[in-house]
């Protein structure tokens, strides 16, 4: 057992992985108990930075630096959104009997950690031959999502256009 | 490096990692104290003046007296501020500007972090630095700083959109994200450099670069005459110098990007002049780079705050997009 221990810790990929994953949960678990918005949304963008990592690991470096670029920007957003629309000079602590709360939330954690844990020894992940994807995967990904994928890929971005347009038009009519 | 991950680690490999990086960091310090001496001089000639010449000869240990006078100041932390984010907005902002550099290649020999998406992970990480920003700005329970912090993140992500697309153009020319391949697909001679068939997405790419510099003339979220500091209006000691450090380092970051992406990085104007290292031809156009952002700092006013926002979204935008139009259509019938 201890020589599987020494091993673990002898590769980088197993040492990087574990950083990032402690990074990764404490942030959420910090999102959920912090009280200031601010504070919950500097932990969420490490978690986020965290999952980028995890993508390096996975040698998915394009997506990882997206998820970088798209959530950097997305987070900073946020916490303006968080500054702007909420009133950080008021500290009430609710001091309500949640005991019930509580313990339903207890039982809910404990039946999801169980299929999980059930799903995770079930799955089988079978290795790909990753060989061939590790050159070039921005090549690989531009080929696959502006030839197989071309129609869906439209679609999407009409989608998002509308989204767009109409939210122009929302804010409009409320500025007359 | 991307090789070392794999292995597994020995103590050869981490000190290697460790040591390099310091290196790294030590020649970027030096090149922050000698380019904040610099620009002072130059802006000092500029408007007529000597600039700094009491410490040392020609004033060359100015800034090495700066810097000992931060570290040895008080540090304060204002009581009503937020002590934990205080703390951490300078770091914030400092890592992802030294971290960027990781991927710059400076020559053929020598390039670092070679990654397939340089240019991706140039664009990803200096993009963090808004948050620091931010961050330093509401934490300090300062409106001036808020409104510094605010400034900056608008700055930060509204011109972000238009620097990524001026990078495109380049990508298009050269077919690939890494940095080193960009530099060795531009031609010997220097009018088959970037800078010449990519005109206009090298002037989206210079105005775009220096409002993320947050330098003038797009320093808003420092403006002195009216937001005293901008967002480190509450720092002092050693967590100023962090901000004061990771400016200078993206302008070290931004200078280094401009030759690679449009100045051909290693490349000698001229194939004779081959003889020449090519490290030497980098530093020539990065000096030259850094000059130029030191010159407009020296010449240009600021702009006005509902200027600055149209000018990135209304003109800039679509100039970058119709480069990458250009460019794409030109490209396709070459071909």
């Amino acid at each position: 057992m201890w020589q599987n221990f020494a091993q673990f810790w002898s590769s980088g990929e197993n040492i990087a992985f574990f950083i990032l994953s402690v990074v990764i949960i404490s942030g959420a678990v910090l999102m959920l108990s912090f009280t200031k918005v601010v504070h919950m949304v500097t932990s969420l963008a490490f978690t986020f930075l965290g999952l980028a990592g995890l993508y390096v690991l996975l040698h998915a470096e394009f997506v990882a630096f997206v998820q970088v670029l798209v959530y950097a920007g997305a987070v900073t957003i946020l916490m303006i959104f968080g500054i702007m629309l909420t009133r950080h000079d008021v500290d009430q602590e609710e001091t309500s009997d949640r005991r019930l709360h509580h313990g339903l939330t207890l039982l809910g954690v404990l039946g999801f950690f169980g299929i999980m844990f059930y799903a995770i020894q079930q799955a089988r992940f079978p290795l790909p031959d990753h060989s061939a994807t590790i050159t070039d995967n921005t090549a690989a990904i531009g080929e696959r999502l502006f030839q197989l994928h071309v129609i869906p890929f439209e679609l999407v971005s009409v989608l998002l256009t509308v989204a767009f347009i109409g939210a122009i038009i929302v804010a409009k009519r409320e500025e007359d | 490096m991307a090789d070392l991950m794999q292995q597994p680690i020995t103590w050869g490999s981490v000190s290697l990692m460790v040591l390099s990086a310091a290196v790294l960091l030590l020649i970027v310090l030096g090149y922050v104290t000698y380019a904040i001496l610099f620009e002072r001089k130059v802006i000092g000639w500029i408007q007529g003046r000597h600039g700094p010449n009491r410490l040392g000869p020609f004033g060359l240990l100015q800034t090495v007296a700066d810097v000992i006078k931060l570290l040895i100041k008080e540090d304060i932390v204002p009581r009503n501020a937020d002590r934990a984010l205080f703390i951490l907005a300078p770091v914030i902002v400092f890592v992802p500007s030294f971290t960027v550099l990781a991927t710059i290649p400076y020559t053929r020999n020598l390039p670092f972090a070679d990654l397939n998406v340089g240019l991706l992970y140039y664009a990803a990480i200096s993009s963090i630095s808004a948050l620091g920003m931010l961050l330093g700005g509401w934490a300090s329970n300062n409106k001036y700083s808020l409104i510094g912090g605010m400034r900056s993140a608008a700055q930060m992500i509204s011109y972000e959109i238009p620097l990524v697309i001026s990078f495109i153009g380049v990508i298009l020319m050269s077919g690939s994200l890494r940095l080193s391949t960009i530099v060795e697909e531009q031609g010997p001679w220097f009018w088959q450099w970037n800078f010449v068939p990519q005109i206009l997405g090298f002037l989206v790419f210079i105005v775009a670069a220096l409002a993320e510099l947050n330098r003038t003339p797009f320093d808003l979220p420092e403006a002195e005459s009216e937001l005293v500091a901008g967002y480190f209006t509450e720092y002092s000691g050693f967590r100023f110098a962090f901000f004061m450090l990771a400016e200078y380092v993206y302008v070290y970051a931004i200078a280094a990007l401009t030759t690679i992406l449009f100045l051909g990085g290693w490349h000698p104007p001229f194939p004779f002049l081959d003889f020449i290292p090519g490290i030497i031809w980098f530093l020539l156009k990065f000096c030259l780079v850094v000059f130029t952002i030191f010159w407009i700092r020296a010449t240009m006013p600021r702009m006005r705050g509902d200027h600055l926002m149209s000018f990135g979204w209304k003109v800039l935008l679509p100039l970058s997009l119709i480069n990458v139009f250009i460019t794409a259509v030109v490209l396709e019938i070459l071909r």
